[in-house]
């Protein structure tokens, strides 16, 4: 069985996705079905930015918005770990 | 202190502060104290287009058809637009460029000016497709309160800026009086006049364009207005790359990774700060109100327009270090997100949906009906 990454988005109850995802946070916030901010969806707007309180992220553009201490930003990385967020 | 074109004194450009430093001699990039600088000039470069490579023609027969009220709502936001860039296409250079100290920054002060630029072109060229003479609309701009008033904010902190700078550069550093009025032309308080003029620039780009912008966006919903559409698209894609730039300026200051003396200013022009913010945030719930007393249009009214103001003055406070103000926590425009995704602006018409590319199409439907009357 592949492994599975545990989001827990706000306070709702966890979502689970495959370790592997091509998806951005992003994608899965959309999935998980929060209303998810965004606006540009290449990191160069800051809409999205969500505050990580657990859990890494890889980047896969360079984000160009200010990303201010302990914030990320969901539209350009991808999940790395169990994963524990407020957006 | 002089304003000189090219500084002869050798200075290390990576011990300078973004502004108030040296005035900057070699426009060099191979080494950068704030390399953001450089990449938000990339990346506007890449979002370069004219407005005359998207096709508005369509745009005049939607309008014919449109109600008085929604005449207003469209050609009154044009004119408050107008006004925006009309600032902005000249006031970073003027304001900021006497001041800065950083190349990086320099050239992105160029950058991001001559982009607003583009926009004004091209709401000229916008009117002139509706409108046979469009002088009218253009003359109304400096006639008409609602947006006067709105001038007078948004210049304000910019020309108080420039005085002082002015007096700063003519007369050094100190009290100056002129015609019996004493300015106080220190550094400290030309520091605490850039914080206010860049909140107050951080605001117009984070929520003064955007009342206009839903309306715009409203129209092509309902497949009105496409071709002004797409160019506002472009506009507000530029628009959120202008309004990182400012919100990185403000945030390098509150985190003290630049001019110490900022970061005590930031702190202590906190609340005037915050002021300038939720006052341009009413100003534009007025200018919503402005535009729809004649009456409201399919899919946007008075109140849905406010409710969106205060969501994203909501996200845009937040990026600066400001509590949200507003109870507005989810969004009342969902579909306006889609016309903000970067990768959704396109111009070509066979790349996009614009509905005046397919009205172009035949019937390709050949039945053998068709030959009934068919004689060789």
């Amino acid at each position: 069985m592949s492994q599975r990454f545990k989001l827990q988005i706000n306070q709702l109850p966890v979502v689970e996705i495959d370790a592997g995802s091509s998806l951005t946070l992003l994608e899965h916030l959309e999935q998980s079905g929060i209303e998810a901010r965004y606006h540009c969806r290449s990191g160069f707007c800051g809409a999205c930015r969500s505050v990580l309180h657990a859990g890494n992220v890889e980047y896969i553009n360079e984000p160009l918005a200010y990303i201010r201490p302990g914030e990320i930003l969901p539209c350009v990385c991808r999940v790395k770990s169990d994963l524990s967020l407020e957006h | 202190m002089r304003y000189s074109t090219f500084n002869q004194t050798n200075v290390n450009p990576l011990g300078e502060p973004m502004f108030f430093g040296n005035p900057v001699n070699v426009a060099r990039y191979d080494q950068q104290r704030h390399s953001i600088f450089e990449k938000l000039i990339e990346k506007q470069l890449s979002f370069f287009w004219r407005p005359e490579e998207v096709d508005v023609s369509r745009d005049r027969v939607d309008f014919q058809a449109m109600t008085d009220s929604e005449k207003h709502i469209f050609i009154s936001n044009l004119k408050y637009q107008t006004l925006l860039d009309s600032v902005q296409g000249r006031s970073p250079n003027i304001a900021f460029l006497p001041i800065v100290s950083l190349p990086e920054l320099e050239t992105w002060i160029e950058t991001w000016s001559f982009s607003e630029t583009i926009h004004s072109r091209s709401y000229t060229h916008i009117l002139r497709n509706l409108f046979s003479d469009p002088g009218k609309i253009f003359d109304d701009i400096v006639i008409n309160e609602h947006i006067c008033k709105r001038a007078t904010d948004i210049s304000k902190y910019y020309d108080d800026l420039i005085l002082h700078t002015q007096l700063w550069q003519i007369h050094g550093e100190g009290e100056v009086t002129v015609d019996g009025v004493t300015y106080d032309a220190t550094v400290r308080n030309l520091k605490k006049k850039l914080y206010l003029t860049m909140n107050s620039v951080n605001a117009l780009e984070a929520v003064r364009f955007y009342v206009s912008f839903a309306c715009t966006f409203a129209f092509a919903e309902r497949e009105m207005m496409e071709g002004n559409s797409k160019i506002i698209r472009l506009i507000a894609r530029d628009e959120n790359l202008h309004l990182t730039s400012t919100q990185h300026v403000i945030n390098l200051w509150q985190y003290g990774d630049d001019d110490p003396e900022m970061k005590e200013i930031a702190a202590e022009c906190r609340d005037e700060a915050l002021a300038i913010f939720t006052s341009a945030v009413e100003q534009e719930k007025e200018w919503a109100s402005y535009l729809f007393e004649n009456g409201s249009m399919i899919g946007l009214n008075k109140e849905i327009l406010c409710q969106y103001v205060e969501y994203i003055a909501n996200m845009r406070m937040q990026a600066i270090g400001f509590e949200p103000q507003y109870k507005q926590n989810s969004n009342p425009l969902p579909w306006m997100n889609k016309y903000l995704v970067s990768d959704n602006v396109q111009v070509a018409p066979q790349e996009s949906e614009i509905s005046s590319y397919l009205v172009g199409q035949i019937d390709s439907e050949v039945s053998a009906g068709d030959f009934g009357d068919f004689d060789l």
